[in-house]
């Protein structure tokens, strides 16, 4: 073919211009240490990038939540562990002032006036807050102090009844705290099927157990009265009205069960003709009242068989409901446990996953440095000897040998 | 009688003409159009001698140019399709480089504001978290006013382009037919080719293609007719036609190019294509357009979600929040050839984000009935509705209404989502309006005796909600209502029968009672006034962000930011290897156009040697005449 002047040049030119860009575009991504600098390098690339790097920072701010979920939940567990003590020096206490025989009333009065003061410890406690400020135990009202009230005995909760959840994974949530209602004041009375009380106005020295539950598939939920219609005979009614229905009645024998509808109570004692014992089915009661009913119980002079009677009633009762506070404290504990469990397993999942993550990203971004560094050499001896071959050929012309 | 003096003397002539076409091709060695010429030769008449016919000796019958009209008529193509593959893939690669950057792009912008709402949502009491959530939520929205501003910038470059385009067109196309004219009048009164002056004409034709694409017409009389777009006649003999850059009879800030004669002028924007005009063109509808399109569509949709989620939950002062971002309105333009006063009320619909789609609409009034098609296909969008404030005509996300006074054949342009960025505000500065709580807090009334539990509440409706705290009670085991906390006697808002696990609705909360719950049994349902640490809200709004709500439901905010960068690097990429590609066409048929047409100097070389010779023989002919002369002299002196 023909080859014009020109057109040798031009070309020559050109085929080292290309050389020169595809050199140029193997240093930037050296320099850069990148293969994909713009989407239109590898654009399905460049869009996977977009998305691991979204991931990664979000990943990043996952691990931010999950750090403050720990924080707070640790926190709240150190919370209930205090509590948990000082439900067990109440126990104490109540067991010391169950030796009615042997205490006066100012050894009682002593004992409710500790007990008191725990009162006002157990509403410390319930009132604590976090590092930024805000309660721990005040469901979503974490500014404003849940719990009001210990000195007067009567607690009141001003919270709500949320918890607050973060976000520690793209699909997991776990929550950063227990209201105070859940942890303080719904704690089912009695064993948690019923529990039972004297009537305030007995007069005879019988006094009934806590009770116990034999058929829970006979358990029909509701509010009975066990009634001495005489010192020897009771009766138990249920709450129909007009006139409540007699459920079951028999002879009494002190010290004997008395069963009826698959539950067993125990009355001791000489109960006389008209007394009343209730056996009730179980309601939420708050950690104060519990702990206000023993310091109100103890305060009642008790020099007399019935008043005797009536304190060790509400003392069998304060006791299980003490018990009763610590399993249902010991039972948020092993749910905060448990949540702080999942952090773990969240963290461990999110590490692996921005491990993943990381090696996926430098999969599509970062250079090959061996590969890169063997084209870029390809392309220098390209090159050159592009130049070399230049500058001998376009030095041949016939003009050299017109002499 | 044969004469080889004069024999002689016409060689000299002849090769001092060949040596003069030599030493021309030597001296347009690099002049760019310029096609090698060759002398002809051509023997003269012989004359007729008793023993035969006589020479006479060589004539120069032409000096013609190596030219090839089908190399040239390809080059050309070529070259045009190149330059406009050129065109866009320059512009492209400006957009790519611009939307690009894995660090400063949109998709980090975005998860950090979607970080904010989860930092919000871990303290919702912190203000330092909420001022964040602000401060991220302005810079997203800077960065995409910034983007748009840049799209807005390349808008008005591809303007002033297509307008110097017009005129470099135009100005081509005068020199064009003045061109014709020199040439048709140089072989009139010669009959010889003005080899030098068709050069010229073809290099000014070479450049008319790279700015777009020309069908050339030859003429008998040797001018050249050279059409654009759809036939329209650019050039003819020697009158001119122009491309000039007009106003958009919908938009007037946008230009496009129309043809105009000494009568009339009419719009041929779309019918053009080829070279770096054609690259502009397919540049701005293929790229820009729907690039200003989705940003838009990705900034209502974001404006959207945000705003829905955020109303839903209440702020730090208990108060319903407020919208958390402003968009700007849709866009509706008139046509400058309508004759009624009508005009047509846009707006996006709430709630419709998926429905809006990254197309222009026009709107025409066919006598009475209003058709809706898409700008970009053509198609017809059905709409439902009459079209009456009442009863707007809905299409794609979109409501519209009609006002009267449009005449038929009246035309409007609607552009659903173009102007969202421009207009967009964050309406919330104090950052305890940042409503991070939900709306409702639910709780059991202590002392419920039946294992009934209720939920935190959902979809919560705040246009019907009216705050209060209201109780829900079980009347029976199976029958519940819902009072309000008037007093003495509160009002029974709501009621129904009980079935677990089912939601109960009323004045816009929804709350789900699973369990049995007792007779006497009572819930509460409360406007959350103290709820200041309560993050349900945020959470949300942290979540609806990665919820697919474009595009029909399919794509999420993040998603549909991923598909707009994607598009914009696979069209890149694609505009780029097909510049290559053409690149190579173009190369090799400038190059095979260069092989017929190129000066070889080695050739000329050669030439000048064969010339050299020729020509100093010729002159020693003329020596050899003399000395035959003097001899007859000689011989007959005596």
């Amino acid at each position: 073919m023909r080859l014009s002047t020109q057109a040798y040049y031009s070309n020559s030119i050109a085929a080292m211009l290309d050389q020169q860009a595809a050199l140029s575009k193997i240093q930037n991504q050296v320099a850069s240490g990148k293969r994909v600098n713009t989407p239109a390098d590898d654009p399905i690339a460049a869009v996977h990038i977009l998305e691991l790097e979204r991931s990664k920072v979000e990943s990043e701010q996952y691990d931010k939540n999950s750090a403050l979920a720990r924080s707070r939940l640790s926190l709240e567990e150190q919370s209930l562990a205090d509590a948990g003590t000082l439900l067990t020096r109440v126990r104490e206490l109540v067991l010391q002032a169950s030796n009615i025989g042997t205490l006066t009333d100012n050894d009682r009065e002593s004992i409710a006036t500790e007990l008191a003061s725990r009162l006002e410890q157990m509403q410390d406690i319930a009132n604590r807050k976090d590092g930024g400020g805000e309660y721990l135990f005040a469901g979503f009202s974490t500014l404003t102090q849940p719990f009001a009230g210990a000195a007067s005995g009567n607690v009141t909760y001003s919270g709500d009844q949320g918890a607050r959840q973060l976000q520690v994974g793209a699909t997991q949530r776990v929550a950063d705290s227990h209201s105070g209602f859940d942890v303080f004041m719904d704690i089912p009375s009695g064993n948690g099927t019923f529990d039972t009380s004297a009537g305030a106005a007995n007069i005879g020295s019988g006094s009934i157990d806590v009770g116990s539950v034999v058929n829970s598939s006979a358990w029909l939920p509701d509010d009975y009265t066990l009634t001495f219609t005489s010192t020897s005979d009771w009766e138990i009614t249920d709450t129909a009205t007009p006139t409540p229905n007699v459920v079951a009645s028999g002879t009494y024998t002190a010290g004997a069960p008395i069963a009826f509808r698959g539950v067993q109570v125990v009355v001791s004692g000489e109960p006389a003709a008209g007394d009343t014992f209730s056996v009730n089915r179980s309601r939420g009661e708050d950690i104060f009242t519990s702990i206000n009913d023993i310091v109100t119980a103890l305060r009642q002079p008790a020099n007399t068989p019935d008043a005797n009677a009536k304190l060790a009633t509400a003392l069998n009762g304060s006791l299980q409901q003490i018990d009763q506070a610590s399993d249902h404290l010991l039972g948020i504990r092993g749910q905060v446990g448990a949540r702080l469990s999942s952090l773990d397993t969240a963290d461990a999942v999110r590490e692996d996953l921005q491990l993943d993550l990381a090696s996926s990203l430098s999969d599509l971004r970062d250079l090959d440095y061996a590969e890169a560094l063997a084209r870029m050499n390809q392309q220098l001896v390209g090159l050159q000897a592009a130049q070399m071959s230049y500058s001998k050929i376009s030095q041949l012309s016939l003009f050299n040998y017109l002499r | 009688m044969a004469d080889f003096l004069s024999t002689s003397i016409s060689g000299l002539m002849a090769f001092q003409r060949a040596l003069d076409t030599t030493s021309h091709n030597i001296a347009n060695a690099n002049t760019v159009g310029y096609s090698r010429q060759l002398t002809e030769f051509m023997t003269r008449n012989p004359q007729q001698a008793g023993n035969g016919w006589v020479g006479n000796g060589v004539d120069v019958s032409t000096i013609k140019r190596a030219y090839d009209d089908f190399l040239a008529g390809q080059s050309r193509t070529a070259s045009s399709s190149y330059e406009q593959f050129n065109a866009f893939a320059t512009q492209a690669g400006r957009l790519n480089n611009l939307f690009g950057n894995s660090t400063t792009g949109l998709t980090p912008s975005l998860q950090n504001f979607i970080n904010a709402f989860q930092a919000v949502a871990d303290s919702p009491t912190s203000m330092p978290a909420r001022q964040t959530l602000l401060s991220q939520a302005q810079t997203l929205m800077d960065r995409l006013q910034s983007y748009d501003s840049s799209l807005r910038s390349f808008d008005a470059q591809v303007n002033s382009q297509l307008k110097s385009e017009a005129d470099s067109i135009s100005s081509l196309a005068r020199s064009i037919a003045k061109l014709n004219q020199e040439i048709s009048g140089g072989y009139g009164r010669t009959g010889q080719p003005p080899n030098d002056l068709m050069d010229q004409r073809d290099r000014l034709i070479d450049e008319l293609a790279t700015h777009i694409n020309v069908n050339v017409v030859a003429q008998d009389d040797h001018s050249l007719n050279v059409f654009v777009g759809n036939g329209q006649p650019l050039v003819v003999g020697q009158t001119f036609g122009q491309i000039v850059a007009t106003q958009d009879s919908f938009d007037p800030a946008r230009t496009v190019l129309s043809f105009q004669t000494a009568s009339s002028t009419v719009e041929i924007t779309n019918s053009l294509s080829g070279g770096s005009l054609g690259g502009m063109l397919d540049f701005r509808t293929q790229m820009l357009d729907p690039a200003r399109n989705a940003l838009g569509r990705l900034s209502a949709g974001l404006a959207e979600v945000v705003n829905e989620q955020h109303n839903a939950g209440v702020d730090l002062n208990g108060q319903l929040g407020k919208d958390l971002f402003a968009t700007g309105p849709v866009r509706v333009m008139s046509n400058t050839g309508n004759n009624g006063s009508g005009s047509l009320t846009v707006q996006r619909i709430d709630g419709a984000a998926g429905s809006l789609t990254l197309s222009d609409y026009v709107m025409t009034n066919n006598a009475g009935t209003w058709q809706l098609r898409r700008a970009d296909t053509g198609a017809v969008v059905p709409m439902t509705g009459s079209g009456s404030a009442a009863d707007p005509f809905i299409a794609d996300g979109l409501s519209i209404v009609v006002n009267p006074g449009a005449d038929p054949g009246d035309r409007f342009l609607i552009k659903p989502t173009a102007d969202a960025v421009s207009g967009m505000q964050l309406l919330i500065s104090n950052p305890s309006e940042i409503a991070a709580a939900a709306a409702i807090v639910t709780g059991a009334a202590s002392g419920n005796l039946g294992s009934g539990s209720v939920d935190v509440g959902s979809a919560f409706d705040p246009s019907v909600w009216v705050p209060d705290n209201y109780k829900l009670t079980f009347t029976s085991a199976n029958a519940w209502q819902i009072t309000d906390s008037a007093s003495p006697t509160p009002n029974v808002v709501a009621s129904g029968a009980y079935t677990p696990g089912a939601p109960i609705t009323f004045r816009g909360a929804q709350v789900v009672v699973s369990g049995t719950p007792a007779a006497g049994d009572s819930f509460t349902v409360s406007a959350n006034v103290s709820g200041r640490g309560d993050n349900r809200n945020a959470l949300k709004l942290a979540d609806v962000l990665n919820q697919p709500v474009l595009n029909g439901g399919t794509s999420s905010l993040t998603a549909a930011i991923g598909e707009f960068v994607g598009d914009i690097g696979v069209k890149t990429n694609q505009a780029q290897v097909s510049r290559d590609a053409q690149k190579v066409v173009f190369d090799e048929s400038a190059g095979a156009l260069q092989s017929v047409s190129g000066v070889n100097l080695d050739e000329e070389a050669a030439n000048l040697v064969r010339y050299q010779q020729a020509y100093m023989a010729a002159a020693q002919m003329i020596r050899v005449a003399d000395t035959v002369f003097q001899s007859v002299l000689e011989a007959t002196r005596g």
